[in-house]
């Protein structure tokens, strides 16, 4: 913690507003009965002068008899596939952009729930018996392909996913996994997941967004993420959890506030709800109009640093809106968060949060312990290599400062890599250099697995699980591979492109991206505890692009064009052939010769 | 004898160019049927033979219905029972000319038993006793007791009569009054009475009445004609998707417990449709749903008129995510049907029929005045109520909207207004008499018999039929159907109309329409272009020689001739 500090001002920002809105099922039958939803939105200043919104819708509806056919607010076809396909847990994400996680963080919740690799992600655990996980899967992909508008159907082949064990913790063998980083993401798939709202972008914190800016946006992820949760031990007691995320990095209009020009290159940008979506939160009575039990409606925002005493005065900005509540984090960045209950600015026509940078400030946001990045390496169309570098960061830093008295401090890393089947990795050659020293790969791989990649069928998948030492600067994992030929109507469409190869996904379980707050005892809204809940550090590599050899697509063509020209020659030369009167032409040519020497011997003669 | 070369020759010319450059393209067209045969997709060797039989039989003779019907005239003095039954068969016969439409029934048999209080006589087909078991009984309560206690003792007495089940009974009673008042019910079950004084030829009309328009039409009297069948799925499935939709959640929101609704009212009429399909129900609420058309103020009526005319812009599917049955995969059939809350700015909203004429609104409650309408455009979609709540005006006091739940009377009330259900589920009114008849389910699952069986062959016919099964339960249900247990004729035939599209929808079919015939004839085009030139042109040109060499043979041999 003393490093961070010494890094200078460390700000975050928050803000969030929640709306809840539950319909009773039946009149009198308990609490369980219940249909429940939220809505927060979250607002974070990023030290590279943009600003992070996450917004977080929750439904939550009883696993009952009548899950499934009949709803208030839940939304139906979500609990159809549920049921039909009987998921425990599933998430989907489309991405467009990439985290950057070197300036936005990578040590917190949001950034470890929601920064996910570009395109489209898809993992989903089943309660079925294990030969019937496939045939669930297959059909699961097609259900959402057509729910969201995407080409998700193409997760259905089985080179396309795999079945990891180590890396997503609720796995336990019916886990499948698979990923489409081509898949482009636009207000087509955006359009689908709002649908899932009860009252889809008409009312609440959905009214803000706005289109353009979304898209514009540095990266943009929404996420859906459906989770089983027990109250009790009776089964019919669980609840199915609906959590539908929309994270947008945004660059925000700069509000000019009159101060020093000169300044203002060094300061951060003020920024307001209107100014980043140019719209308002439409307080009017339409958006809390749904809502009956309507409990605490918040908006909290945050800011950290060393003075944290006076807020407000020393911080260096100015919120437009008092916040109704102020959480402290206490434990890894110490930054605060400002709480504001919608219902409380139910009076003023509409909420328009601001803030107002008083003087330059500048700020660091944490970063996961390691980081990560990936690349290939080698050349021509044969043969390549891909390394997956980790480069330490302050956190690693910070755990050295803590464990300095135990010397033999270890962090546990998992890494999970799958590639596709024509890319034919050679386990074999996996080198592990620490420190830019090579290694035996024993000593610091705990456990290994590895299912090889089998042509057309499935892909490649290698887990590892390494045990580094807490003073390590790098280490970089080495694999090489053969690039391998595809069928003719294997190729996608513009094949020269390349072919991605999935993110790896690095986590890092021995550390906690939760957050603590100061004050544990006040009531928690979903959002809040969302971001206390403990998870491990995960963050994702870049997708890589792979030349592969790609045939003259017009070979085949060309090949029944000349197998037809060598067929018409020799077909009539043949018959040429056949049809030769030799005889009668050696008649002709006399007949010719005598006719010349006719007139050459008589000029003026006509030959009748 | 002068011989110009040019004009004549003293040989015949030679076959042989003529016939070796004919091999050539000949032995292509040898080869052409093996190469279209290797080509060709494979398709499995289907039952050409009884398909083609089954709907041959299907055309020629339609499916008729065993139908057994039984008349009991109580108190009555008719000479010969034969004549009787002979008479109420012409009349019926009358009464109901097409009778060979499928689906009616075929030859009928009517067994007549009369007991005239001191003797007893009945045909020889009659299964009842004679004395009547309840005859007493039926004409002494006759009068007194309810139609509810009439039908039930009936069904007592009845119910032993026939072994299965499938005989309509008409009980005569004769008051013997000549002036008492005639009443004439139909039951619930498969029996009818009539009671007062009536003569024995009026008597025998309305017998032959009753059977030939309410037991074999399903027409009960005063009723209009009414649809004859039920949207199925193609694979006997389906799913009714209730949505209740608010058009404006900040002036009220409405709710209802639709599993409550569910169990209690649509429960009973689920199970009783059962051999006919495959029924589920489910519902859901939605906020937000504004219509996309528009309505007027009309100041005489004091509400807004919407035009049924605008009915497909009423329903706003870009804006009501209706659609979202993942539970009806493939061809079930999904019905809609909605509820809709117009908003404050448009209560009360009441919709105009095409004639002019607002839309019956024969159904008010104390709290609430609704109107109902019926989707005639969107038969096959479903249907949907505009439901106006009491009061429209919107409570500008307090700062949260009110809160409202449907109660079950109030949606039943919605349902019988216009008999939303009762229009799909067709005839069996249900809500209107709170259960259902037997006779009319009867006559629903004959009506389906027919539709199923002969979509089936139509089916088969047009993909040459790919499944054996199918044929067999298509037959299965024909011979049910004929022997009269019309449940498990329903049942089969739904499932042969099921493995018929099933069969349809089968990957190597599929592949079959999707590979067209110009497809291969683009593929293999190249190759048959360039090498017909070298082949055909040679057969041309060595045709065209050999003509011209005979025509010199000819003229010589003519010359030869003159001279």
């Amino acid at each position: 913690m003393a490093l961070l500090s010494r890094k200078g001002t460390l700000f975050m920002l928050f803000l969030f507003s929640i709306f809840l809105l539950s319909a009773s099922a039946s009149n009198g039958s308990g609490e369980e009965e219940e249909e429940e939803f939220w809505e927060e939105l979250l607002l974070k200043p990023l030290p590279d002068r943009k600003v992070l919104s996450h917004f977080h819708f929750q439904n939550e509806a009883p696993l009952s008899d009548s899950f499934a056919r009949h709803h208030h607010l839940f939304p139906k076809s979500i609990a159809q596939l549920v049921k039909k396909f009987h998921i425990k847990a599933m998430e989907l994400s489309f991405t467009q952009g990439r985290w950057n996680y070197e300036r936005w963080g990578g040590f917190d919740p949001i950034s470890s729930h929601n920064a996910k690799p570009p395109g489209v992600e898809l993992w989903a655990v089943f309660d079925v018996p294990p030969h019937q996980v496939d045939a669930s899967w297959k059909d699961l992909t097609h259900a959402l392909s057509g729910l969201f508008c995407a080409s998700i159907n193409f997760l259905e082949s089985s080179t396309t996913y795999s079945a990891p064990k180590w890396t997503f913790q609720s796995a336990l063998g019916s886990l499948r996994y698979g990923t489409l980083p081509r898949e482009a993401v636009c207000t087509e798939n955006l359009t689908p997941w709002l649908k899932l709202l009860p009252c889809r972008d008409k009312a609440g914190l959905s009214a803000l967004m706005d289109r353009p800016s979304i898209y514009k946006s540095f990266y943009h992820s929404q996420r859906l993420h459906l989770t089983q949760a027990k109250t009790g031990a009776d089964p019919k007691n669980s609840r199915v959890v609906l959590e539908q995320t929309l994270t947008v990095v945004l660059q925000p209009n700069i509000l000019t506030g009159g101060t020093n020009y000169v300044s203002e290159a060094k300061m951060q940008p003020s920024w307001s709800l209107s100014s980043i979506f140019g719209r308002k939160i439409n307080v009017e009575r339409g958006l809390v109009t749904q809502l009956e039990n309507l409990q605490s409606s918040t908006a909290t925002f945050a800011a950290n640093g060393t003075n944290l005493d006076d807020f407000g005065r020393n911080v260096g900005f100015e919120l437009s809106v008092n916040p109704d509540r102020v959480l402290k984090e206490v434990e890894k960045s110490s930054s605060i968060l400002y709480e504001y209950p919608i219902k409380v600015h139910k009076d003023s026509e509409q909420f328009d949060l601001g803030i107002t940078w008083k003087h330059p400030v500048i700020w660091s946001t944490p970063h996961a312990p390691l980081y990560a990045s990936r690349f290939l390496m080698g050349s021509g169309n044969e043969r390549g290599a891909i390394a997956i570098c980790m480069k330490s960061t302050e956190s690693t830093q910070g755990l050295v400062a803590a464990n300095y008295v135990d010397q033999r401090c270890n962090f546990q890393v998992n890494v999970l890599q799958i590639v596709p089947w024509y890319i034919k990795v050679y386990y074999h050659t996996l080198q592990l250099f620490v420190d830019e020293k090579p290694q035996v790969l024993t000593d610091f791989v705990e456990r290994m697995r590895v299912s090889p990649s089998e042509d057309k069928v499935s892909p490649g998948l290698m887990e590892l699980v390494l045990k580094l030492p807490c003073e390590v600067k790098s280490a970089v994992l080495n694999i090489e591979f053969d690039k391998g030929f595809l069928h003719i109507d294997e190729y996608p469409p513009d094949a020269n492109q390349g072919f991605d190869i999935p993110s790896a996904i690095i986590s890092f379980p021995d550390f906690n991206a939760g957050l603590q707050f100061s004050d544990n005892s006040i009531s928690k809204t979903p959002m809040l505890s969302k971001l206390q809940e403990r998870s491990p550090v995960i963050s994702y590599t870049e997708v890589l692009l792979v030349p592969l050899t790609t045939p003259d697509f017009s070979m085949p063509y060309n090949v029944i064009t000349i197998t037809c020209t060598v067929f018409a020659l020799y077909f009539g030369s043949l018959l040429n052939a056949l049809r030769r009167r030799v005889g009668e032409e050696e008649r002709c040519l006399n007949d010719k010769g005598n006719t010349q020497l006719f007139q050459f011997l008589h000029p003026k003669t006509q030959v009748t | 004898m002068e011989l110009d070369p040019k004009t004549m020759r003293t040989t015949k010319p030679g076959i042989k160019p003529v016939i070796l450059t004919l091999i050539v393209p000949f032995s292509f067209i040898l080869g052409f049927p093996l190469l279209w045969k290797s080509v060709e997709i494979y398709r499995s060797p289907l039952p050409f033979c009884g398909i083609e039989a089954f709907s041959s039989q299907l055309d020629s003779k339609p499916l008729h219905f065993r139908c057994q019907f039984q008349a009991m005239f109580l108190g009555f003095n008719f000479t010969a029972s034969n004549d009787v039954a002979e008479a109420i068969i012409n009349k019926m016969s009358l009464l109901n000319p097409n009778s060979s439409q499928c689906g009616n029934c075929g030859a009928y048999e009517v067994s007549v038993v009369i007991d005239s209080g001191t003797s007893c006589m009945r045909t020889e087909n009659s299964k009842a006793q004679c004395p009547f078991k309840c005859g007493e009984e039926v004409a002494f309560f006759g009068g007194k007791l309810s139609d509810e206690n009439v039908d039930e003792l009936l069904r007592g007495c009845l119910g032993n009569v026939d072994g299965g089940g499938n005989v309509y009974s008409v009980v005569v009673v004769n008051g013997g009054d000549k002036e008492a008042e005639v009443r004439a019910v139909v039951g619930k079950y498969r029996h009818a009475w009539i009671l007062g004084g009536v003569l024995e030829e009026k008597a025998l009309s309305r017998v032959a009445e009753i059977f030939a328009k309410v037991f074999m039409n399903g027409r009960s009297e005063g009723d209009s004609i009414r649809a004859k069948f039920m949207p199925v799925g193609a694979d006997g499935r389906i799913v009714l998707s209730f949505s209740l939709l608010n058009a404006e959640p900040r002036d009220w929101i409405y709710d209802w417990n639709f599993r409550e609704i569910d169990e209690i009212l649509l429960q009973p009429v689920i199970q009783s449709l059962q051999p006919i399909a495959n029924i589920t129900v489910e519902s859901q609420v939605l906020y937000h749903t504004q219509k996309s058309s528009f309505s007027y103020w009309d100041e005489v009526l004091g509400s807004h008129i919407s035009s049924t005319k605008d009915l497909p812009f009423f329903v706003d599917s870009n804006e009501w995510h209706l659609d979202t049955s993942v539970a009806a995969g493939g061809r079930s059939k999904v019905l809609q049907l909605l509820v809709y809350i117009p908003s404050a700015k448009e209560c009360p909203l009441q919709l105009e029929l095409p004639n002019g004429d607002l839309s019956n609104t024969n159904g008010f409650i104390s709290r609430v005045i609704h109107l109902a309408f019926k989707f005639s455009l969107l038969n096959m979609w479903g249907g949907g109520v505009v439901w106006n709540p009491q009061s429209c005006i919107k409570d500008l006091e307090s700062k949260d909207p009110p809160r409202h739940m449907i109660s079950t009377q109030v949606f039943l009330s919605l349902m019988n207004c216009h008999c939303l259900v009762t229009r799909q589920l067709n005839e069996v009114s249900v809500f209107h008499r709170d259960s259902h008849n037997v006779w009319e389910l009867d006559v629903l699952s004959q009506n389906h018999v027919c539709l199923n069986l002969y979509s089936c062959a139509a089916t088969l016919g047009s993909l040459s039929r790919l499944v054996m099964i199918s044929l067999e339960a298509a037959k299965f249900a024909q011979s049910n159907a004929s022997a009269g247990i019309y449940d498990a004729s329903a049942v089969s035939s739904r499932q042969a109309r099921a493995l018929a599209e099933d069969s349809f929808f089968h990957p190597s079919v599929m592949s079959i329409s999707y590979y067209s015939y110009w497809h291969s004839v683009s593929i293999y085009a190249p190759y048959f272009l360039l090498v017909i030139k070298p082949v055909i042109l040679p057969v041309l040109s060595e045709w065209k020689r050999y003509k011209q060499e005979n025509m010199k043979f000819v003229a010589w041999k003519a010359k030869a001739k003159v001279t």
